[in-house]
């Protein structure tokens, strides 16, 4: 009987521990690709952008990952994220904790619409900077070429269509960037909301997203764009662009009407017909009674 | 590290005050700096600066550092502070959507929300509860700012308009003008308010600070306190403290008027109506005809179990029957 | 000669109460020694902020508040005996009727301090008046109080100035200063056709006057309530309920200085049984209508028990308050009624007890009504400490509490030590009236 109970025991711990190898297993299992593995940052990592990093690590990442070193991630989490300053994390390749942080995976949010490309080098500058041992591979990417790149936006009233062009203009001439990542996105108060889908530019550049139409725009119903191209030779190159492709919105102050919570200037005509009226009477009743005393003091002095 | 950072600032300082002297005190910017304020994107380098307004009632931008030698009086900063809270941001009406099968009661927001506005721990602009409808209705966790309702009960007993609704819809409250008769936290439906009993937990080093309405710092002995829905950060194009706090997903904050909210952990970006469609968004109490300003998604397909712990208190109210 | 010797002993009688003796200055000295414990507590909450109460972020209004309503209750009896009866013409309540002002007028002018030692920051209150909301319940309670206070000191001031001048004729023997108050306060009355005339016309006036300003006063107050969305007090009778309860605490009030009266002042023969006989029955008449509205505030929402209404009335019925609320009922309500329907009962001294009865009956009932209401609110209390949950006074608290009492004893004692607290000139036109009768 005791035995049975043991080995049951035995058992249990033996299926526990090999659900949480694998549990651990898959959290370690980026999948990334091969190509991106070996990606690195044409953004030297010093002081300068690690600090950088930080400001951006703080604001992004620390509510879950704690801060480096401090071993202060959120345990309630699961699987828990890892402390950056880890040997495990470290290990990995520039371009894979590159890759983790633009797509991001189970409770890992992508922050590839999120941070700029120089953004997320910067982040990784400060993962590293704990790191004595890391030496940095530079990436021969002139980040300057993206420079010679320039995006068109056209708007087509009829199909609600919009088409980015991507064209760098290189000594030789005018070039299509071809097969280059794009995406659309509309700037609003706290962030960028996205346009669809991203997309490849076809082999003249050009890339078609349809646009809803029922955004709103600002009064005249103009909306601020971005369009964000990603192409392996140039980099990634954003343009902004003001548009007339939302519904004109125009909607009035929340604290404009008479309401009783509104303020005193705009208490509701009732109230202040009411109240006036109230205290008007007590005045003239008030005056009535100051009167006869005074009528009453002037007949006794007679 | 802090000292680390004093040094180079200290530097940066007397550069400023430099080229206060050569370009003079009239280095100034316009009213319609405010509006421009709102584009943050531009904003985001300068964390360290911030506008002011000077004894000429001209508006300054000048280093943080630096806001008490500009400032001739408090008092003229304090006037400025409580008008700028109180109009508002034009053109604005914020919404917050909480998505409660994200929630698992990790409490990073309550414990962000009372950093921010220096509360003690049982004082609590936000609270998640464990609710729990019926006996056989699964429990689960909700988060409970202010609604910030479009008809809210509290502002309209005030008595002193010191609690007041802005035109972007947010419910503040001036604990500079607040009597403390405690009528708006009785008129409150969802227990939103809460009251500074005894002196605040950091009256101390909060002496010196100028009254910022947005942030209702610092907090007053005998003054009513309330979720602002961090009408500081907001200004400043920044989520709220707990929106951007919450390691879940639970937040979502953004303006009704651009029909767009945005995601405080993933700061995904997506349309306002369509995730309260997809989703069955709701608000508490219609009943009650308080239009929140806050939303809510069912706790549908939760990403985690409900804490047994937690099962007793989520029921407390359903009796034994 | 019969009727001089008659009218001489009313104004003997009804004067002689003005005048310093040793037990009035011991009484004072108490009321003065005990007043300023309890302002050396309100000075201990000024000081340490309202921590020092039991109240907390859900029961925020707590004792103070029930002692506000309590005491606007209280002073509401002044309009139901001197206007109401008055002008109905019932000429038994015409003794009491200064008694029923001066109580009205204590309780409606302390009524104003309670609500200021209620508040966190009491040296803000002239901002009601700087950046006043007339939308607010607060701002009209804080009109109507005014409004009264001051209508209540006219209505007691203008049917006196004849009694004034009586005062100042006949003591001889105060010294002459505060002769000269007399003298100055009767605004040189001589009791002249004209004088008599504007005298009744402004009694009626401030008579008519008074019904709505104190039907506003009270109904003002519990719409401090009732234009909250809380369980409890969500109701559309509040207004009356309200009101018909002020009765029943303002009679009980003007039962217990009658006795007390007519025993320390020998008025036997002024204040008399058929007196007690006839506010017995004025007890009983106002109880009874209470007692209905009772009846439709908790038998309403009980039939139904709607999920947020459920919890506050079980509280209420079987829970942690059922014990008050039970008391309140039978002691305060229910046995008063059966007990007054006696005639046995309704003499002096067992009318003193019962009034007692329903007079702490009726601040508990105020207790009743602003408390549990706030400890079920519609979302669960959760993440706060256990006194959050459960409201306990505070020694400090109680002390508070019983200041305005004690400041509404001071003033009824001055004042009835400075004017005649039965109308002398109405009391000799009432005989004159009666011998041209026979």
């Amino acid at each position: 009987m005791l035995k049975r109970i043991i080995d049951l025991r035995v058992a249990l711990t033996l299926a526990v521990t090999i659900l949480y190898c694998a549990n651990d297993f898959a959290a370690n299992n980026w999948n990334v690709p091969v190509d991106k593995k070996t990606k690195n940052s044409y953004i030297k990592f010093d002081a300068a952008s690690a600090s950088q990093g930080e400001a951006i690590y703080n604001k992004n990442c620390a509510s879950c990952h704690g801060n480096p070193g401090k071993g202060n991630s959120l345990k309630s989490l699961s699987p828990v994220p890892p402390d950056l300053s880890s040997a495990k994390t470290q290990e990995l390749t520039d371009g894979e904790l590159f890759y983790i942080l633009s797509t991001g995976r189970m409770i890992m949010p992508s922050f590839k619409n999120v941070l700029s490309e120089d953004e997320r080098w910067r982040v990784i500058s400060f993962i590293r900077s704990s790191n004595k041992s890391y030496v940095q591979t530079l990436s021969k990417f002139d980040p300057n070429k993206s420079k010679l790149v320039k995006i068109n936006l056209n708007f087509d009233p009829a199909t609600h269509n919009i088409r980015i062009l991507a064209i760098a203009n290189e000594k030789s001439g005018v070039v299509a960037l071809k097969d280059a990542e794009v995406a659309l996105f509309a700037i609003r108060y706290f962030g960028r909301l996205q346009i669809g889908k991203s997309t490849k530019t076809d082999k003249d550049g050009m890339a078609n997203f349809k646009f809803s139409k029922d955004l709103p725009g600002d009064k005249a119903g103009i909306v601020e764009l971005v369009a964000k191209v990603n192409d392996e030779n140039y980099g990634e190159i954003e343009s902004v662009t003001k548009m007339k492709v939302g519904i004109p919105t125009d909607k009035p102050a929340l604290n404009k009407d008479r309401a009783i919570w509104n303020v005193l200037a705009k208490a509701p005509i009732w109230i202040i017909v009411l109240y006036s009226f109230g205290v008007l009477v007590f005045v003239l009743v008030l005056l009535y009674l100051l009167n006869n005393l005074r009528k009453l003091k002037k007949t006794g002095d007679n | 590290m802090s000292e680390k950072e004093k040094k180079p600032r200290k530097k940066s300082r007397r550069e400023f005050l430099q080229d206060l002297g050569i370009v003079g005190v009239g280095t100034l910017i316009g009213g319609s700096a405010i509006f421009a304020g709102i584009n943050y994107d531009k904003r985001k380098k300068q964390a360290e600066r911030v506008k002011v307004l000077t004894a000429e009632n001209e508006l300054l931008e000048i280093e943080k550092s630096d806001t008490t030698k500009v400032i001739k009086s408090k008092l003229e900063n304090l006037t400025y502070l409580q008008k700028e809270g109180r109009d508002g941001i034009a053109g604005r009406r914020f919404v917050m959507v909480i998505d409660l099968s994200k929630c698992r009661n990790a409490r990073k927001c309550m414990a962000a929300c009372n950093n921010a506005h220096h509360l003690r721990p049982e004082q609590h602009h936000i609270n998640v509860l464990k609710m729990q409808e019926s006996h056989d209705t699964p429990a689960y966790y909700m988060p409970k700012p202010c609604q910030h309702c479009d008809n809210p009960p509290c502002v309209a007993v005030c008595p002193v308009d010191a609690t007041f609704k802005r035109q972007d819809g947010i419910v503040l409250i001036d604990n500079e003008r607040c009597i403390g008769c405690r009528f708006c936290i009785a008129a409150c439906p969802y227990s939103a308010r809460i009251f500074n009993w005894a002196e605040p937990i950091k009256s101390v080093e909060d002496e010196d600070l100028t009254y910022n309405v947005e942030l209702n710092v610092p907090q007053r002995k005998g003054t009513v306190s309330k979720c602002l829905f961090s009408a500081d950060r907001v200004r400043e194009g920044k989520l709220p403290y707990c929106v951007s706090a919450c390691p879940n997903g639970v937040y979502y904050f953004g303006d009704e008027n651009e029909d767009t909210v945005t995601n405080g952990t993933t700061k995904e970006t997506v349309r306002f109506k369509k995730l309260l469609e997809d989703n069955g968004g709701y608000t508490l109490m219609p009943e009650l005809g308080t239009h929140p300003r806050v939303y809510y998604l069912p706790p549908k397909g939760k990403d985690y179990p409900f804490q047994d712990k937690d099962k007793p208190e989520a029921a407390e109210h359903l009796g034994n029957s | 000669m019969s009727d001089q010797l008659k009218t001489e002993k009313i104004t003997t009688d009804l004067l002689r109460s003005i005048r310093l003796n040793k037990s009035f200055l011991i009484w004072m000295g108490f009321l003065g020694l005990a007043f300023l414990i309890c302002f050396g507590a309100y000075g201990l909450q000024l000081k340490n902020g309202m921590v020092v109460t039991g109240l907390g972020d859900y029961v925020s209004w707590g004792m103070y508040i029930s002692n506000f309503v309590f005491f606007v209750a209280t002073s509401l009896i002044g309009m139901l005996i001197s206007a109401a009866l008055g002008l109905s013409g019932q000429k038994w309540a015409a003794p009491l009727a200064r008694i029923a002002e001066i109580i009205a007028l204590a309780f409606a002018a302390v009524a104003g301090l309670v609500i200021v030692m209620d508040m966190g920051r009491p040296e803000r209150l002239l901002n009601v008046i700087i950046h006043g909301r007339i939308q607010s319940p607060i701002v009209w309670d804080m009109t109507v109080v005014t409004v009264y206070v001051l209508i209540s000191t006219l209505f007691l001031y203008i049917p006196l100035i004849p009694d004034l001048k009586i005062c100042y004729d006949r003591l001889d023997k105060l010294p002459p200063f505060a002769r000269n108050i007399y003298k100055l306060l009767s605004l040189n009355w001589t009791g002249s056709p004209a004088q008599k005339k504007l005298i009744k016309q402004s009694t009626r006036v401030i008579a008519i006057f008074i019904i709505p300003v104190a039907l506003a006063i009270h109904t003002v107050t519990s719409w401090l309530f009732a234009n909250t969305s809380r369980v409890g007090w969500d109701s559309t009778i509040f207004g009356p309920y309200f009101v018909t309860g002020a009765f029943v605490a303002g009679s009980a009030a003007v039962i217990i200085a009658m006795y007390f009266y007519r025993k320390n002042y020998g008025l036997k023969d002024y204040i008399t049984d058929y007196h007690f006989d006839k506010m017995g029955q004025l007890l009983v008449l106002v109880s009874l209508i209470y007692l209905y509205f009772t009846l439709n505030e908790y038998m309403v929402p009980a039939y139904k028990m709607k999920t947020s209404e459920a919890l506050h009335l079980s509280a209420l019925f079987t829970g942690i308050h059922a014990g008050l609320f039970w008391s309140v009922q039978l002691f305060g309500l229910v046995l008063p009624i059966i007990l007054l329907l006696f005639k046995k009962m309704r003499k002096p001294l067992p009318m003193l007890f019962i009034a007692l009865a329903v007079l702490i009956g009726a601040w508990f009932k105020r207790y009743i009504i602003v408390v549990p209401t706030q400890e079920h609110p519609y979302l669960p209390i959760q993440n706060v400490p256990l006194s959050f949950k459960i409201y306990t006074p505070t020694l400090v608290e109680t002390l508070i509490t019983i200041a305005p009492f004690i400041l509404v004893l001071i003033i009824i004692t001055v004042l009835s030590k400075v004017i005649p607290i039965i109308s002398v000139h109405e009391t000799i036109e009432q005989l004159e009236e009666n011998n041209q009768k026979d």
